[in-house]
């Protein structure tokens, strides 16, 4: 830590909310003080710093965007509290009977084990519990082929680096308005690498840094999967977290060397807020792949959480005959507002790019597809297909696609077609006269028409991901 | 506020225009006046930048109108009445005897004022188009097109918009309202063409249709212009209860070519048909918008766009269907197929639904390709040359649209003057009248 | 007519024609028989020269030339037809204008004048009655619509305005009820003048009925595993390919 950022974090927050690294939170506000000193919690190195104040600066002068058919009060930067570490353990509820029983509820719905749930409400634990022979068998494994793969915090200063070498340069600093921010403030994330030639010997999951759940709000995560390997990395949790933060704006930055592949599967379903509309996160997230010469991206989501998403998991295929490939299903309900998809910049020759992309509107929700299919004029031979589907439940609810188009290569093909349907009166007196009811009959009629994504999820992800429309859907058949 | 909406402002109050079109002309140009000149930030002008308006700024107001225009002009060949404008000022000459219910503004009868004031400026919407404020500042004069219940229109009414060289750059602007009562029908040709001399015309062009319950409109746009003229316009459509618009428009040349279709379902069973082809070339731009607006539950839109972008010209289409909520049972299909023969030509495309009802069935498909190669082997392999199957499935591209319009002597007209288009046919008209002897 | 030595072929990297030989002499009809699989079809679009259908080894001379130096077009009009398995549909290009470029490409490649467009549509309608296809079917759009049969007859009958010298007809019989083969079977038979010569490629008996060949081939992992005469059609019949692949070994 710089004497500079030493002295500041003494004068300036020495009286007042300075006090106990267990349970600390930042008032409200965000100025540079505010950056130092989360750059100085995290014994961040100086070029760190810098780097924070640098997006800090940009940021400032920006402007948050209006374009996405998302609508929400203003957000009041300066009343977000923007460093929040994790909760002290006498701060949480001692065991599950503290729990709110809906929650509990729906962790029964879905067949997550007792321990997962109490992870998952916060239940305050031994530092040790049931997995943690699980993930200790787990880092051995991954160190054995070379593979890093810890918090960015942790990266920023074991690996500099290799960190300063990518950082940033797939979502500059400057890159949009939440991006900048992340960059000013995130608090935490995932760090991967996979060397050379490296398969990954298994997926890569946040569960196994549950301990450290609560640094969503500014996540930043960077995966660097080096020439010829693989990986599978998946984000999220398959249960309504309990998480207050209103405010979510996560950075994700893959890079995928000549011939290397990386999947990245999400679930997302934070609190989408109350039947009412009130209450619910916003998740403002950039994410974004380059993928080089013969290398893969693929992004596979399922949405259902956060009052409002605004989310486009992207692919710049630089090298030639790279692949991207977006698979999302993005579920609203109540009122809900998503507005998603994905970006696919083609530049090397013979770059392939395939969306398929299913959004359910239900209650009074707002569901949006929005997606960029971009050929530059040296992609020659480049193919995209996009498929955009989109199920009304009930009619209160809005369902839009905006796909931007644009060819300056005349070898290329692009071809996009997208569909709207309801559930048909047809389809549901099929189901319950074979004795189903509506709700189930409803249930099975979306996950149908999910399965052109769910196939591309990791298994046991499918399942909870199936599971978790079911449990979206409640109330939305009357 | 931008040099030409200054200039298009000094433009606009020195027309003069009668007593009772002053209300409307001062409403357009007090929106015109305040509005945000379009940068590439504004959506509606993202790929089209009105850039060639600011670096010409035109200075005067279109005079030309003497004849010479017919050595190089053939109209299409129509059984129809015919109102021919010169850079925008009607020529008497070349015009038919006007029957009743063809007017030009200028010459409207007290009803017929009454009927224009009624409905001039209420379909074409200033926020959704802001040239239409800039037509209502220029609205000096225009031609009303009324069919009164249950009549049906003998002729076709063919309005020929030429246009010629100026001394200088100049601006010219043509505004129609079509009024269609109940149980009426009429048919429309709109025809913007020029010379293949250098044009230095700016057009901004309206046109209105106000379709009553159960009534019919065919409507043609074609235009077909010198590619340094600019032009931008509109047409901006009202369907009552089983209204039935059936569209087919065109467009080749300019270098800023801009034309809003703006489509409002407003009563139940109506019915929008468009089909649209697009042939930019060289260093022009074509861009087509379209806008429909399901307001009410149980109508169809059935729309289908082509183009054939060469050169290093570009073309854009945005294609934008909206059901509002309760529109339910709508039925709205858009097609847009692109085919990019040139390593610096462009287009960009965004067929968009906006869809608030549930009970609907929307599709739309995009598509950018190249001719598929298993047709061109088997031209090749009956013995036509590579170069005549490009050129014979390129038009063949665009001739499905063209063949579905109604009116033959549009087709005999267009069909070769396009197979021109992509290259030397031997026997290009010939083949052309061979289909329809 | 057409002698083909040791023909190997491939379609997307994979080896289809293994040398294959075989001897066409003017007037004559060769039937290729053979299980699905067996190249039947790659042979037709070899020697038509369709795109991806790659020769790789062996001569081909047609009428005394090299025919794989020619091009797609120059084959077809140097006499060369293939009847499309799947005839190709192409909106927005009329048949009448279709088969005007065509008869004029291999009208003026034998120095012949153009016909006029009146000449020609008479020609058209009177060939079209000969295949029993409407003469509006001139005006639509290639094959657009048409139904299985139709296709076949409209690959018929510009079989007989473009008057080739060699036909392949390739599984010309797939998909066409006994009406519409016969129809097929009398126009090909029609062109038959004792210099015109025929490939006939099918998998089924049934249509060497209605046009009987001079030879009958079997070919089977790309090459000619048996020759014979008309009856073998009828032993292949009776005793289906087995037999012949397994001889093969």
């Amino acid at each position: 830590m710089t004497q500079e950022v030493e002295n500041l974090i003494k004068t300036d927050y020495a009286a007042g909310f300075y006090t106990d690294i267990e349970s600390d939170t930042l008032p409200p506000g965000l100025d540079e003080n505010v950056i130092r000193f989360i750059s100085a919690r995290k014994e961040e190195p100086e070029w760190m710093l810098e780097w924070r104040l640098k997006a800090y600066r940009a940021w400032l002068e920006m402007e948050e965007p209006t374009w996405a058919h998302v609508h929400y009060p203003e957000i009041d930067f300066q009343s977000v509290s923007f460093y929040s570490a994790p909760k002290s353990m006498a701060d949480r509820p001692k065991s599950l009977d503290e729990v709110d029983p809906e929650l509990l509820a729906t962790y029964e719905k879905l067949g997550i084990p007792l321990h997962e749930q109490e992870a998952l409400a916060g239940v305050a634990m031994d530092v040790v519990f049931d997995s943690v022979s699980v993930v200790t068998t787990f880092r051995e494994k991954l160190e054995e082929a070379g593979v890093i793969f810890c918090p960015i915090s942790e990266a920023i200063r074991r690996f500099p680096d290799l960190v300063k070498q990518y950082l940033g340069t797939v979502v500059p600093q400057k890159d949009n308005y939440y991006a900048a921010l992340n960059s000013a403030v995130f608090s935490d994330g995932s760090f991967v690498y996979i060397p050379k030639g490296v398969r990954c010997p298994m997926e890569l999951s946040t569960y196994f840094r549950i301990n450290e759940l609560n640094t969503g709000q500014f996540e930043r995560t960077l995966i660097v999967a080096d020439e010829g390997s693989h990986v599978s990395y998946l984000e999220g949790c398959t249960a309504p977290m309990r998480d207050e933060n209103q405010l979510h704006a996560a950075v994700v930055e893959l890079v995928a060397l000549d011939g290397a592949q990386i999947k990245y599967s999400t679930v997302q379903n934070w609190y989408p807020g109350d039947a009412e509309g009130k209450g619910g996160i916003y998740n403002f997230v950039t994410k974004r792949g380059v993928a080089h010469t013969n290398a893969k991206i693929s992004w596979t989501q399922v949405e259902t959480g956060s009052a409002v998403t605004w989310k486009y998991p992207s692919c710049i295929l630089k090298g030639d005959n790279s692949v991207g490939e977006f698979y999302s299903v993005a579920l609203t309900n109540n009122f809900q507002q998503a507005d998603t998809g994905t970006k696919m910049i083609h530049l090397g020759k013979n770059t392939r790019s395939t969306i398929v992309a299913k959004g359910i509107s239900a209650g009074q929700s707002n569901s949006s597809y929005r997606g960029l299919v971009r050929i530059n004029p040296g992609a020659e031979g480049a193919r995209n297909f996009t498929q955009c589907d989109s199920l009304l439940i009930g009619d209160r609810c809005g369902a839009h696609t905006f796909p931007y188009i644009e060819s300056k290569n005349p070898s290329a093909v692009v071809e996009h077609e997208a569909t709207t349907s309801k559930v048909s009166d047809d389809q549901m007196f099929l189901c319950q006269q074979r004795g189903l009811d509506a709700e189930k009959a409803v249930s099975m009629i979306v996950n149908g028409f999910c399965r052109e994504v769910f196939k591309e999820l990791p298994m046991e992800f499918a399942v909870e991901a199936g599971k978790l429309l079911e449990v979206s859907l409640e109330g939305s058949v009357g | 506020m931008s040099d030409f909406q200054q200039q298009a402002l000094t433009l606009a109050a020195e027309q003069q225009s009668p007593e009772w079109l002053t209300a409307l002309r001062a409403r357009g140009t007090d929106v015109w006046s305040t509005a945000k000149w379009p940068t590439r930030k504004t959506e509606a002008w993202k790929y089209t930048s009105l850039n060639p308006l600011q670096t010409d700024t035109p200075a005067q107001w279109a005079s030309v109108d003497d004849c010479a225009w017919q050595q190089a002009i053939d109209p299409i060949a129509l059984d129809a009445t015919r109102l021919v404008f010169i850079n925008g000022h009607f020529s008497r000459e070349h015009s038919s005897e006007l029957p009743a219910g063809v007017v030009r503004f200028s010459e409207a009868d007290a009803s017929q004022q009454a009927l224009i004031r009624q409905h001039l400026g209420t379909v074409a919407n200033t926020g959704e188009h802001l040239f239409v404020a800039l037509s209502d500042a220029w609205a000096t004069d225009g031609i009303l097109l009324h069919v009164p219940r249950g009549a049906r229109l003998e002729k076709p009414v063919y309005i020929l918009n030429v246009a010629t060289p100026e001394a200088q750059p100049a601006v010219s602007s043509q505004r129609v309202l079509v009024v269609l009562e109940d149980n009426s029908e009429a048919e429309l040709i709109e025809h913007y063409v020029s010379g293949s001399e250098k044009q230095n015309l700016f057009v901004n062009s309206h046109t209105e249709v106000v379709v009553g319950n159960n009534a019919q409109i065919q409507h043609y746009r074609i235009n077909l212009e010198q590619e340094d003229l600019l032009h931008v316009g509109g047409v901006h459509i009202d369907l009552h209860r089983d209204a039935r618009f059936l569209g087919f428009t065109l467009a080749q040349g300019s270098r800023l070519k801009r034309i809003d279709y703006h489509v409002n379902h407003r009563g139940e069973g109506a019915h929008l048909g468009l089909n649209g082809v697009y042939l930019p070339r060289n260093k022009q731009l074509i861009d087509y918008h379209t806008n429909v607006e399901h307001r009410v539950p149980n109508c169809t839109t059935d729309e289908v766009f082509r183009g054939i972008i060469g050169d290093s010209a570009k073309a854009v289409f945005n294609g934008r269907i909206h059901i509002h909520q309760d529109a339910q049972k709508t039925l709205a299909e858009l097609s847009n197929k692109n085919l990019l023969t040139s390593p610096t030509a462009e287009i960009n495309t965004k067929p968009e639904l906006e869809i608030y009802a549930d009970d609907v069935r929307c599709a739309h498909g995009a598509t950018i390709a190249q001719l598929d190669e298993t047709s061109v082997f088997y031209l090749q392999s009956r013995g036509v040359t590579r170069a005549d199957a490009v050129r014979m499935l390129s038009f063949g591209f665009i001739n499905e649209l063209l063949n579905e319009v109604p009116e033959q002597a549009i087709q005999d007209y267009l069909r070769p003057r396009l197979t021109t288009l992509f290259g030397e046919s031997p026997q290009g008209d010939e083949l052309g009248q061979m289909r329809y002897e | 007519m057409l002698s083909i030595k040791g023909l190997h072929a491939k379609v997307e990297e994979k080896d289809i024609l293994q040398g294959l030989d075989i001897e066409i002499n003017p007037g004559e009809v060769h039937a290729i028989m053979g299980p699905n699989g067996s190249g039947k079809s790659t042979l037709g679009n070899v020697l038509s020269g369709r795109p991806g259908y790659e020769a790789t080894g062996g001569s081909v001379l047609f009428k005394g030339q090299d025919l794989l130096e020619l091009d797609t077009e120059e084959r077809a009009r140097e006499g060369i037809f293939l009847a499309f398995q799947y005839p190709v549909e192409i909106p927005g290009v009329s048949n009448m204008e279709f088969l005007k470029v065509a008869v004029d490409a291999k009208r003026k490649h034998a120095g012949l004048p153009e016909l006029s467009a009146v000449e020609f549509m008479k020609l058209a309608r009177e060939t079209s009655k000969r295949v029993d296809l409407d003469a509006s079917f001139l005006k639509r759009g290639v094959n657009e619509g048409f139904s299985g049969g139709e296709k076949k007859r409209n690959e018929i009958m510009q079989m007989m305005l473009l008057e080739p010298d060699l036909c392949i007809l390739d599984e010309t019989d797939s998909g066409l009820d006994i009406d519409a083969l016969q129809v097929v079977a009398d126009g090909v038979n029609s062109m038959r003048d004792g210099k015109r010569s025929f490939i006939v490629v099918t998998h089924y008996q049934r249509l060497l009925d209605y046009i009987v060949p001079d030879y009958v081939h079997v070919l089977a992992g790309g090459r000619i595993v048996k020759s014979g005469t008309k009856e073998l059609a009828l032993e292949l019949e009776a005793k289906g390919y087995g037999w012949l692949e397994n001889g093969e070994g």
